[in-house]
């Protein structure tokens, strides 16, 4: 008995499901079995890099592809099965927002009403009550051809937030803003989340960091990582490690630190001078050995100069799991040195060849 | 579909292409009309309709071109698709935009017989049958082009297409006659249609096994009809060609014959391009 309210509940609270979507192209896969479910009221981010299939997984959400396999059921109803009923509960601003350049910014917005079947009563109001929301009242009139990149993008969020639907589905809604625009936005994101649920794409971090409750990182149509933002930093993005300037001998102070028991390994780095250590301890994740590390050195009379936790930021998380191997960065700097081994080598080369002459 | 409609006559109207086309349009039929009928004195409003069936190859493109292309390029198609309208309704309502703008032309044309009764006897049914006829004929010509500007991102690949598809409905009735009449070449004919059926299927479907299933059974299933009925193939090019010879139909109007196998041979091309148009934007998706 119990369970079986228990499952209603979560029926209810689960507006869309995607189950083991795939999208070919050709040989191609986009979109590579990816699963997920959305709650009611969520704002749910789809990072990823270029390419990554966050567009396509929208398009077939919007029922505008089809998917090779696998199903979307939006409110327990399936996107081929029931188009029509379920394109009412979405709103979608696609990747290039879908303007009418000869039209004016009302023209159109009374044109989406339409095709949204908006009730006529409702519509008036409507319009201009979405077109405070995006600050578009100001350019009601104008040729949508003649605005700017900006106010197109807003025409293009107010198309999508038009009739209220249930989703509202936006692919990279703040590309092309000024910074200004992008908070703009981003309140306005925020501010709609209350009533509606937000699915919302980028490959910019920290956007998503900043308005979403769940983030979803997919890489080559394949979901990577799917989690709350701050909780992707806590599990993801403790390294336990920490970064030390110390003044004193190099040597004598691996000594000192060697005899803290819960470093579980020191590392050196390059100093600007010899006088001053600098080096990277690592502990368990959990621990925090920084007043250790303080009175260790303290004792040894060897003042600590900086001390910095090593945190990943959610970008370097990102990097991180769309690289299979996290050692990208570290191979773009071992090339850039190889090329400059070759240039040393090139340069020896000739040298040989004048002494030779 | 009564957005869709309003929304593309609106377009006509703030560009200049509604406009354009409608006066370019009522220009040729009065220049026909004053040398046929008010200069030439011929009293058959329908010999000018007849006459001037060739400028459906050049105006139609201009109104049809845009009509899907210009969505798929804008990308405003992704507004329309994932709206709660069916791909059904949004092709009739850009038909019936399109539609309405020659409608317009047509309803000014209906004068010109009134202008005729003035100078003597007009035989009024037969030149509103031929003004009926021409009516259907441009709308057969607007649902093809309509189709053409489907199958393209690009006004002017949309235009080039309908352009020289209509270019051979004209053509088709000449072509036909020069064509040999006996069952054998008939067959090598069919079999040559039949390849170039496949190469399409092949084309639209990458799959080989239907392609050549097709090819096979079309091959099988002509052969046989071939040998059991030869004289079933008897000028039958010339037939099947005059069947697609949209134009060859509107004759029997201008001989002023209301004949309804024509009427209702208008609708269902009208009807044919309008479900294929519908098609081509479902199988969109699938891509």
């Amino acid at each position: 008995m119990y369970d079986k309210f228990n499952l209603r509940i979560k029926e209810e609270t689960i507006l869309i499901e995607v189950k083991n979507l795939v999208k070919r192209y050709g040989n191609h896969t986009a979109v590579d079995h990816l699963s997920f479910t959305v709650e009611r009221g969520q704002i749910l981010g789809f990072l990823g890099p270029n390419g990554a299939g966050k567009s396509t997984t929208m398009n077939i959400i919007t029922g505008y592809i089809s998917a090779s396999e696998g199903s979307v059921t939006i409110q327990g109803m399936d996107v081929f099965e029931e188009p029509e009923k379920v394109k009412k509960l979405i709103g979608y601003l696609p990747e290039f927002p879908p303007l009418y350049p000869d039209m004016t910014v009302k023209e159109y917005l009374n044109f989406v009403a339409d095709i949204k079947q908006v009730k006529k009563q409702e519509k008036g109001q409507m319009i201009s009550d979405i077109m405070e929301l995006t600050k578009i009242t100001d350019m009601s009139s104008r040729l949508i051809k003649h605005l700017s990149k900006g106010y197109k993008q807003r025409v293009g969020l107010a198309q999508a937030i038009m009739g209220y639907p249930e989703l509202i589905i936006l692919d990279e809604p703040t590309v092309g803003l000024d910074p200004k625009q992008i908070i703009e936005i981003r309140d306005l994101i925020k501010e709609l989340s209350k009533k509606h649920t937000i699915i919302l794409s980028s490959h910019i971090m920290q956007e998503v960091s900043a308005v979403c409750d769940t983030v979803l990182i997919i890489d080559k149509g394949k979901l990577v990582v799917s989690d709350k933002p701050e909780m992707l930093t806590k599990h993801l993005g403790a390294t336990g490690s920490l970064k030390l300037s110390i003044r004193g001998e190099k040597d004598k102070v691996i000594d000192v630190l060697n005899k803290i028991e819960r470093i579980t390994k020191i590392e050196e780095r390059e100093a600007e001078s010899e006088d001053i250590a600098e080096i990277t301890i690592y502990s368990k994740e959990d621990e925090d050995i920084r007043e250790e590390v303080f009175y260790a050195m303290c004792d040894a009379k060897y003042p600590i100069l900086e001390m910095q936790t090593i945190k990943m930021s959610l970008e370097d998380i990102f990097l991180m799991v769309t690289n299979v191997d996290n050692t990208i960065p570290k191979d773009t700097v071992d090339s850039d040195s190889k090329v400059e081994e070759k240039e040393i080598e090139n340069s020896e080369e000739e040298n040989n060849h004048v002494d030779n002459l | 579909m009564l957005t869709i409609y309003k929304k593309e006559l609106r377009s006509y109207f703030t560009s200049m292409i509604g406009y354009v086309f409608i006066a370019f349009f009522l220009v040729i039929i009065g220049i026909n009309f004053l040398f046929t009928n008010l200069i030439g004195g011929y009293a058959n409003f329908e010999y000018a309709l007849s006459g001037i069936v060739f400028i459906f190859v050049l105006l139609v493109p201009l109104l049809t071109m845009r009509l899907i292309a210009e969505e798929n390029k804008q990308k405003t198609d992704q507004l329309l698709l994932t709206s709660p309208i069916s791909a059904r309704a949004i092709i009739l309502g850009k038909f019936f935009a399109v539609f309405t703008i020659f409608l317009i032309v047509m309803a000014i044309t209906c004068t010109y017989p009134l202008i005729l009764v003035k100078f003597g006897t007009v035989s009024l049914a037969t030149a509103y049958a031929t003004i009926v006829g021409f009516t259907l004929l441009g709308g057969a010509y607007l649902a093809m082009g309509l189709f053409f500007s489907a199958l393209s991102d690009s006004q002017v690949v949309a235009a080039i297409i309908s352009f020289i598809v209509f270019i051979f409905t004209v053509l088709m009735d000449s072509i036909a006659k020069i064509l040999p009449t006996d069952n054998k070449s008939a067959w090598i004919i069919f079999s040559v249609i039949l390849l170039i059926i496949c190469l399409i299927v092949f084309l639209m479907m990458h799959n080989l096994t239907v392609t050549i299933g097709t090819g096979l059974v079309g091959e099988l299933l002509l052969t046989t009809i071939y040998i059991m009925q030869p004289t079933l193939f008897d000028g039958l090019v010339v037939k099947v060609m005059e069947w697609f010879s949209v134009i060859t139909r509107f004759d029997t109007f201008a001989l002023g014959i209301f004949d309804l196998s024509s009427v209702v041979y208008y609708i269902s091309i009208i009807f044919i391009f309008l479900y294929l148009t519908t098609q081509a934007i479902k199988k969109k998706r699938w891509s």
